[in-house]
Formats: structure tokens, C-alpha cells, sequence
């Protein structure tokens, strides 16, 4: 079949690889109908997470047609239409038994390195590197889908894939992003990052009943999605005026943000050259993984006793990370690889209801065979990128 | 330290008998002469067994690790042992990947292939299919 393969800091092919296969009675494949890029594969892109390897094939926002099936798993069959969960879950452990689907215990088999790396292991991910178990992704013809009887939403009506495919990761990471905030009615809550998580999260705010939604981001047309489309009542476009702590305190009255979504992670951008300089060179020089700038802010805007939310992706460690502000101003953070699995059923109902329409992210659909052009064009903002679908 | 720990979300006279069936022993585990007590985990959690490898690492492990020169730690074996054994307790199959077909293996901690599918013959070779 047809992949995308990672082969190293900034370059992706698409090549001929063997066809996945079961390996054991709960996987099922998939025929992959349609497959995105999303903002963290680009972390991979550029290199910041550890642990990948040449040949690697990426992607974790897919879905397709179940073609095959192994002996345990008896809710699906040849033929059924399905999104995937990015996270890989057993559905039978301590942590998905209380929901915590992307904390599985099970479904990493790199658990030891894993461990090494965070103390204790994370749930399998499609295509995210060894740390996640080293599985193959879905930016492919195929998939091999383990737990394929715990994780794959089965799509029964006639919707098409654009509306349903974001269910595969951004729109339940937005949604459990702005769920963390407990909004229940009146809030004002900023969302840093107007990329798809981020329009998710601003959208999923204004669904949830905030009152002021901020969209925060550095290009105009990504704003301009977040006003027009996701429903954000003000921007904050940074590379006009880089304070955005001030900023957020004026369009508060002071008081600051009930809570913010920090939907950035750790390629975090800042209109503040020297200080975006200095933490780019650590990066670079491996003394610092994670870019923090927009986790900074978000920490210094958000008013005492509110809520700090990330769904960015961070990776390993950061320097001048601001614990005083946290504790002095009594801040609670909550943060995880969303538990896409919990969100699936509820956030489908909603694009069946029509109360929310995902396909308003995607600015660029391609042929499969078109995934090393539409990284670079992702990866810099070219040509009004937003989201790319990739068609195998 | 030559001790390891891990839950299994089954109560505990399950999973004592599995542990001494033929389907579930854990293999490198019961060679190794180690010390191996179960506990009920607090809070209804299931089962928590504890491994002592002892001072010396477990006495079939250190000889063999010894006599060839290469080899796993003896305590990422057991860890692995324990990993297994909850898989399939609690889920019924292994957890194996593109990168990782024999499924949690010390040894391929270094040793990781692409995470992209085997051909039939390397599937075979991985004693999986």
C-alpha cells in the first residue's frame, strides 16, 4: 500500500510499504476514505519529539471501511463505516474502566521507554512515535486498528467524511480543552492558538455557554475563522502588539480570564523576538524541549482561582516555567492527551443535530500521494492553511 | 533495587490461579527464583504483585546474563513478564505494534523497527501469525 513515512527533521514520502495485517483477535483494518494532518504531527515534522525512526508512517486522524476482522471483535463487521479514536485504549483496565482512555495501561507495548521518560506509561497512539508504542498511522491506504472492538465509532448515516473525521482527535481535544473550564454560563475564557484545536475549543466554549470567547494567534485569516466561523467575540492578533497579557486584562476589565485553553504546545511562537530567540536556541541545543511562551501567558492572564487548561502538546521539559504565578494565584491546571473515547458518541450527536458543522476548518483537500507538499504548505502557514485532508 | 511492582484490575484468587497456569506463567519470572507475593490493592483496584529479585538479581538471570554477555537486565525482563501478564489477564491478548510484534521486550528497547507493517516472513520471524 501507499504511506506516508517519516524519514527524518523535516521531510516525509510517500512510499510502497507491506499491507498491515491482523496480528491478534481484537484488531481490525480499515480502508482509510479520508486522513488529516494535524498541528501535532508537525511536532514530529520538525523533529521535536524523540523516538522516531526512519520509515516510521504517520498520521492519527483517520477514518474508512472495515475490511477485515478478528475473532473477538463482534460489533463490527466488513463494510461498517468508521472514525478511529487517535488514542489505542483496551476498554478493560483501571484507567479506561474510569474513563481515562488515553492513560490505557494496556495498549502501549514501548512501555518501558515510556516510563523512563515520564515515570509511568501512556496510552498507544496511531503514528506518534515509540513513545506511543510505535504503531503504524493512518495517513496510509490501511490501517491496522487494535481494540478495534473498544475504539471505532461506527458512522451510520449518509454525512460526509469531512464532517465526521475530525472526531478522530480535534474536535474532542477542543471540546474536553474548553469542558476543563466549567463553564456554566457567563465566562470569559481565552483560547491561545487558532489552529484546529483551537477553533475547536473556541467553538466548543461558545456551545458550552461561555460569554466572551478571545481567540488569540498571530495570522489574520486564522482570526478571522475563529470570529466568523468558530464564534470567538474578540481576537487578539499578537504580531501586531506582542502584550498579550494586557491585552487580555483590558478585554476583561482587569479581572482577567476566567480560564484559558492553551491549544499551542511546545512550538510556541512569541511577538517578543529576543525571548522567542533564546528559547529557540535551547530548543535547538536540546536544553529545553518545550517552547513555552504561550503556556507562560496563559498562566500570567488567567485571573486568581481560574483554570489553566492545556491540550497542546508538550513533550519533555521547559525552563522559566512561572510557579509562582500558579500557586500565588491559587491556579488549577488540567491538562492530558484527550480521551477521545469518552467524546465520541456525545460529539457526534451534535454534528447529526446540526449544531456544529467540523468540515468549516478544512482549507485543503489532496490526494495521499500530495502529503510532502502539503506538510511544508501546513508547516508554514502558506496559502491559508488551516487544515489538510489527505484522500488515499 | 530489585523489586517491581504492578496492578492487575482482577481480584486476587483469579489472578494467583492464572499466574500458576500453563497459558499465563510467567516464564522468566519463575526461572529466575524469584520472591513473588500478591496483595489485594486498596480501593477495589485488584491485585497488586510485588517481585524481589533479591540481592543478586535473580540466580538464573545473573548466570545467564554471565555466561553470555549480553542480555536484558534481569529487572526489565521481570517488568516485561509483568507487563504481559496484565495484558492478557485483563485485556486477553497482547499489545504488539509495527515497531514492537513480539509486544513490551526489553530488548528491542534499542533495537525498535519502523512503525510500518512486517512482511510475512518477518511476522513468522517475531512468532507472531
Amino acid at each position: 500500500m501507499r504511506a506516508t513515512v517519516w524519514s527524518g527533521r523535516n521531510t516525509v514520502q510517500v512510499e510502497n510499504v507491506p499491507d498491515p495485517k491482523i496480528l491478534e483477535e481484537r484488531d481490525a483494518i480499515v480502508r482509510i476514505s479520508s486522513t488529516a494532518i494535524c498541528g501535532s504531527d508537525l511536532h514530529l515534522y520538525d523533529g521535536y519529539v524523540p523516538t522516531m525512526k526512519r520509515g516510521d508512517i504517520l498520521g492519527h486522524e483517520f477514518m474508512g471501511e472495515v475490511v477485515e476482522v478478528g475473532r473477538r471483535v463482534d460489533n463490527l463487521k466488513v463494510g461498517d463505516r468508521v472514525v478511529v479514536p487517535f488514542p489505542i485504549a483496551c476498554g478493560d483496565c483501571w484507567m479506561c474502566k474510569h474513563e481515562l482512555w488515553s492513560l490505557c495501561e494496556n495498549s502501549n507495548p514501548n512501555a518501558g521507554l515510556a516510563e523512563k521518560m515520564f515515570g509511568h506509561p501512556t496510552c498507544g497512539i496511531f503514528g506518534y512515535s515509540h513513545l506511543t508504542g510505535g504503531y503504524a498511522g493512518g495517513q496510509a491506504e490501511y490501517a491496522r486498528v487494535p481494540f478495534a472492538d473498544v475504539g471505532p465509532i461506527k458512522i451510520e448515516d449518509d454525512l460526509d467524511d469531512e464532517k465526521v473525521l475530525f472526531l478522530s482527535d480535534i474536535f474532542p481535544t477542543g471540546y474536553m480543552g474548553a469542558e476543563f473550564c466549567d463553564i456554566s454560563g457567563g465566562e470569559s475564557i481565552a483560547v491561545f492558538g487558532a489552529g484546529p484545536v483551537g477553533q475547536f475549543a473556541i467553538a466548543s466554549a461558545v456551545l458550552l455557554g461561555a460569554e466572551q470567547v478571545i481567540a488569540i494567534d498571530q495570522y489574520g485569516y486564522r482570526l478571522e475563522m475563529a470570529r466568523n466561523r468558530a464564534g470567538a467575540t474578540d481576537v487578539i492578533d499578537f504580531s501586531q502588539d506582542a502584550d498579550i497579557v494586557e491585552q487580555l486584562k483590558v478585554l476583561t476589565g482587569g479581572r482577567g480570564p476566567d480560564a484559558v485553553i492553551d491549544a499551542v504546545g511546545l512550538e510556541a511562537a512569541h511577538g517578543h523576538g529576543a525571548l522567542h530567540a533564546a528559547d529557540r536556541m535551547k530548543q535547538a541545543s536540546r536544553s529545553e524541549t518545550d517552547r513555552g511562551h504561550a503556556l507562560r501567558d496563559a498562566i500570567l492572564a488567567c485571573r486568581p482561582g481560574g483554570i489553566v487548561s492545556i491540550i497542546g502538546v508538550y513533550g519533555g521539559l521547559m525552563d522559566k516555567f512561572p510557579t509562582g504565578a500558579l500557586m500565588n494565584k491559587g491556579l488549577t491546571i488540567r491538562t492530558g492527551q484527550c480521551h477521545v473515547h469518552r467524546y465520541l458518541k456525545p460529539l457526534y450527536e451534535h454534528v447529526r443535530e446540526g449544531r456544529i458543522d467540523p468540515s468549516f476548518v478544512v482549507t485543503h483537500r489532496l490526494g495521499l500521494d500530495m502529503a510532502p507538499d502539503a506538510y511544508e504548505t501546513f508547516k508554514h502557514k502558506q496559502d491559508e492553511c488551516v487544515k489538510v485532508v489527505l484522500k488515499p | 533495587m530489585n523489586r517491581t511492582a504492578i496492578t492487575v484490575n482482577r481480584p486476587r484468587d483469579e489472578v494467583q490461579r492464572l499466574w500458576l497456569t500453563p497459558e499465563r506463567r510467567p516464564e522468566y519470572i519463575a526461572e529466575s527464583g524469584a520472591t513473588v507475593t500478591f496483595s489485594d490493592a486498596p480501593g477495589d483496584r485488584g491485585t497488586e504483585i510485588h517481585v524481589d529479585l533479591g540481592d543478586e538479581g535473580g540466580r538464573l538471570a545473573g548466570t545467564a546474563k554471565m555466561l553470555t554477555g549480553r542480555g536484558a537486565p534481569p529487572l526489565a525482563k521481570v517488568k516485561d513478564d509483568l507487563r504481559r501478564f496484565k495484558q492478557l489477564v485483563e485485556t486477553g491478548v497482547i499489545s504488539r505494534s509495527d515497531a514492537v510484534p513480539e509486544g513490551e521486550l526489553a530488548e528491542r528497547k534499542l533495537k525498535q523497527r519502523p512503525a510500518q507493517p512486517l512482511e510475512q516472513d518477518e511476522l513468522e520471524k517475531a512468532g507472531v501469525s
